[in-house]
């Protein structure tokens, strides 16, 4: 049984591009382009084994998204990785603060990001 | 793991490639208008999204190199620096250095470490406010890698109480130390856990500690922790091993100069004398000279070769657009055709000749759409230009003025890719020859920047680009005593301007009085017009003695249709392509000669051509076997000429060339194939490869 992963960026091509290494790695990737849009998902039955979401987007941010998927039962102890830029302390900080487990630092390679997933995702 | 990202990867170098140009073009411009705000952000975006992008493929050589171009720029942006001439140098030396590094992440090879530092240190000197024209001195000296000698790590670690609330599991850190090195001893810290009535089931009270033997660094296991290292209580102790595991020898160089009996610089000279093989075997006489550069040559052809590139093309989705709209309308046109066809009475034939036609539309459509495809601008092309004159215009100390027209233009992306060089020569030999120096034009009464115009244009079927430039002209005199010295005419053959004109493209045909680094090193003119030829174009040359030269290339728009002559050999069809056909003639009697050796020969207007009877090239039973019953075709090409004789010519075609090679294996003398109007197969005449059989006699069935 594949895990599935929710991506949640607004920017197309970034979400592409995160899809494509994650289901080449054999993960099956539900795709959301806002907050509002994930939390649609969930609430539409999706069950994901992980989150990984951008922070800056329309209609709902990243960090309302991690609090409102914090507060879902079935989504408490579920690992939340954020996409974020370069030196954004302040946006990890909040990030974790609202319950992420970790970031991915923008630029990344396909490599990074599996590697910022295995270290979350348990195998 | 094999994510494989090379289809966004080809989007990356292609996207890359237009950033490229948009900054060489708005460097180019920035010298005439330093403080257009517009064009540096234009220049910085282009800059910043290739920084972008290329570290999201991990072209780390590319994303770095990129950001310090991109400090310099933002400085510019931001009037903390001015546009100098110096700067716009550094910065266009920069994008070619630019320009290597992504072919390089592209090819897999390595780049010129020391050019990339080396332009590295002078941007960053530049945007340190320090001018650009620092040397080479900013190239760092490579950090040698460290010993991996084995550590030895004892960890303590306490995670914060709130581990599992962010989704996070003490046993992936343990897991992700296991894949660093030997985790040896793990003992688990309990001595925080809370009575069993006062235990919160999701916070975590435990705490580890073990041992790790690994080769990494003390920061590689911190970053294990990246995600709790703010709120964790985690020590890392190393304990190196008694014994050092390294069991490198030394340099014996290396430990003198330790020990003090020799200097670092006395090392050097005694290194520096050191030869190499190759050179203490040619001492001995061992080998020759010529036999170690050939082993030297085939230990570089055994070097990995590069990645062979596959070829993509971008096309307007605006094409594509119309492209799918038109199959939708054959599919309908289709599915007309079927309906019709399954309850089909003869009253109804004027609805099937009529569907017919649609269809016979449909297809011509999609035909001259998917052909448009291929097609791009030619300004692709003549955006190198704008750079190479810039650099010439300097190297040649001529004041030049380029003007581009026609960059809209569209032709075949292969006939584009293939124009390239020969087009840049052309340019080149403008700016080297054919225009005079500011000096010699003032002389002259014109104005001493001195012009090349490039322009593009269609003409029937055809593309023609010009290359003009409004300097000396041809030298008649000078090319004809030349012609004469090389042995290319006599002194007393009679030669039209035309023809004089032509003798520059003969091989090894150069005038220039020196040798530049520019151009007249005697390769060129002639390569340029069998490019030229080899895309079924041609060259010509007009030229005023004081008023400039003008080259015309004309060129098919593709190399996938061609203009042909279909003719007859008995029951075969042959297409022979229309540009290589002077004339038909119909011989007498007297014009045919045989002569031992040469085989037939045909006496026209005084020239002996050799004769081909087709039927005996390709074995076929002809209808006609009588020379002066049948057709001959004057064929030329690359300037020679042959006789090809022929049962009737039935007329002239566009056929669509179909490959011999990829469908079944290349024959002498048929340049592919292609399918007639009643279905059948007929072979397109290679005129080269005719040539080549009638000089050797080697002819092969078909």
């Amino acid at each position: 049984m594949p895990k599935t992963v929710l991506v949640v960026d607004d920017s197309p091509t970034m979400r592409q591009m995160v899809a494509f290494t994650l289901s080449s790695a054999g993960y099956q990737v539900v795709e959301a382009g806002n907050g509002k849009e994930a939390v649609g998902k969930v609430n539409g039955g999706t069950k994901p084994d992980l989150v990984v979401t951008d922070l800056n987007m329309p209609e709902m941010d990243g960090i309302s998204l991690i609090k409102e998927i914090r507060k879902m039962p079935a989504l408490k102890f579920t690992p939340i990785l954020m996409l974020t830029t370069e030196a954004s302390d302040d946006k990890k900080k909040a990030g974790q603060a609202a319950g992420a487990t970790g970031w991915i630092v923008k630029p990344f390679n396909p490599e990074q990001m599996m590697a910022v997933i295995k270290k979350v995702l348990p195998g | 793991m094999s994510t494989d990202l090379s289809h966004f990867k080809d989007a990356f170098f292609e996207e890359s490639q237009e950033h490229l140009t948009t900054i060489e073009e708005g460097l180019l411009q920035l010298e005439q208008r330093p403080g257009d705000i517009d064009l540096l952000n234009r220049i910085f975006r282009g800059a910043h999204s290739i920084k972008g992008n290329s570290g999201m493929f991990g072209f780390t050589a590319v994303s770095q190199f990129t950001h310090k171009m991109e400090s310099v720029l933002d400085q510019l942006r931001s009037s903390q620096m001015v546009v100098t001439v110096e700067v716009t140098d550094l910065l266009l030396q920069s994008l070619d250095c630019l320009k290597t590094l992504i072919d390089c992440a592209k090819s897999g090879e390595a780049p010129n470490d020391e050019l990339v530092s080396g332009l590295g240190g002078r941007l960053e000197a530049c945007q340190n406010g320090g001018t650009a024209t620092n040397t080479v001195a900013g190239a760092a000296p490579p950090i040698p890698p460290r010993a991996t000698s084995e550590h030895h790590y004892t960890l303590t670690w306490v995670p914060p109480q709130y581990l599992f609330q962010r989704g996070l599991d003490p046993t992936q850190f343990i897991k992700e130390l296991g894949e660093l090195g030997r985790v040896k001893i793990v003992s688990l810290d309990t001595s925080r856990l809370p009575k069993l009535k006062e235990l919160d089931p999701e916070q975590c009270y435990l705490g580890w500690a073990l041992e790790l033997d690994t080769v990494k660094d003390v920061t590689v296991i911190e970053a294990v922790f990246d995600f709790v290292r703010e709120d964790s209580t985690l020590t890392i102790v190393d304990q190196p091993p008694a014994v050092a595991s390294s069991n490198d020898q030394k340099p014996l160089g290396e430990i003198l100069v330790e020990s003090g009996v020799v200097s670092q610089t006395e090392l050097n000279q005694a290194l520096s004398q050191q030869k190499r093989v190759g050179e203490i075997l040619v001492e001995q006489k061992a080998a020759t000279p010529e036999q170690i550069s050939e082993a030297l040559k085939k230990q570089s052809d055994n070097a990995p070769a590069k990645k062979t590139e596959t070829p993509s093309i971008r096309v307007d989705t605006v094409k594509i657009d119309r492209l799918i709209n038109l199959v939708g309308e054959l599919v309908i046109t289709q599915s007309m055709l079927s309906d019709l066809g399954s309850r089909f009475e003869m009253s109804q034939l004027p609805v099937l000749l009529e569907r017919v036609a649609q269809l016979e539309r449909n297809t011509r459509e999609i035909q001259e759409r998917v052909m448009g495809i291929r097609m791009v601008p030619i300004g692709n092309a003549f955006s190198r230009f704008p750079r190479l004159v810039r650099d010439l215009s300097g190297k040649a100390g001529k004041k030049i003025h380029l003007i581009l027209s026609g960059e809209e233009t569209e032709l075949d992306k292969t006939v584009i890719e293939s124009i390239g060089d020969p087009l840049t020569h052309l340019v080149r030999n403008s700016a080297d020859h054919g225009l005079e120096t500011p000096a010699e034009r003032v002389a002259a009464g014109k104005p001493e920047q001195g012009i090349i115009r490039l322009n593009a244009f269609h003409e029937g079927g055809n593309i023609c680009i010009t290359v003009e430039d409004d300097g000396r002209g041809l030298n008649r005199e000078k090319i004809l005593a030349k012609g004469v010295k090389q042995g290319l005419i006599a002194e007393s053959d009679k030669l039209s301007d035309e023809q004089i004109w032509m003798l520059i493209f003969k091989p090894g045909f150069s005038t220039a009085d020196k040798v530049t680094d520019v151009s007249g090193r005697g390769v060129g003119m002639d390569v340029v017009k069998r490019n030229i030829e080899g895309l079924g174009g041609t060259v010509s040359i007009k030229t005023t003695a004081g008023k400039g030269t003008t080259f015309t290339l004309k060129l098919p728009l593709t190399l996938a249709i061609i203009e042909g002559m279909t003719v007859r050999v008995g029951k075969d069809t042959y297409i022979v392509p229309l540009l290589s056909i002077l004339e038909s003639i119909q011989p007498k009697r007297e014009m045919i000669k045989t002569i031992v050796g040469k085989g037939e020969l045909v006496n026209v207007r005084g020239t002996y051509l050799p004769l081909m009877r087709l039927y005996d090239v390709f074995r076929l039973e002809p209808e006609l076997s009588d020379p002066t019953k049948a057709i001959l075709l004057i064929l030329e090409t690359e300037g020679e000429r042959v006789a090809v004789m022929v049962d009737e010519i039935l007329g002239q075609q566009q056929v669509v060339i179909k490959s011999m090679e990829q469908n079944f294996r290349k024959i002498e003398g048929v340049a592919g194939a292609t399918i007639l109007g009643d279905g059948t197969v007929g072979f397109i005449l290679d005129v080269r490869g005719l040539l080549n059989i009638s000089r050797n006699g080697t002819a092969q069935a078909a």
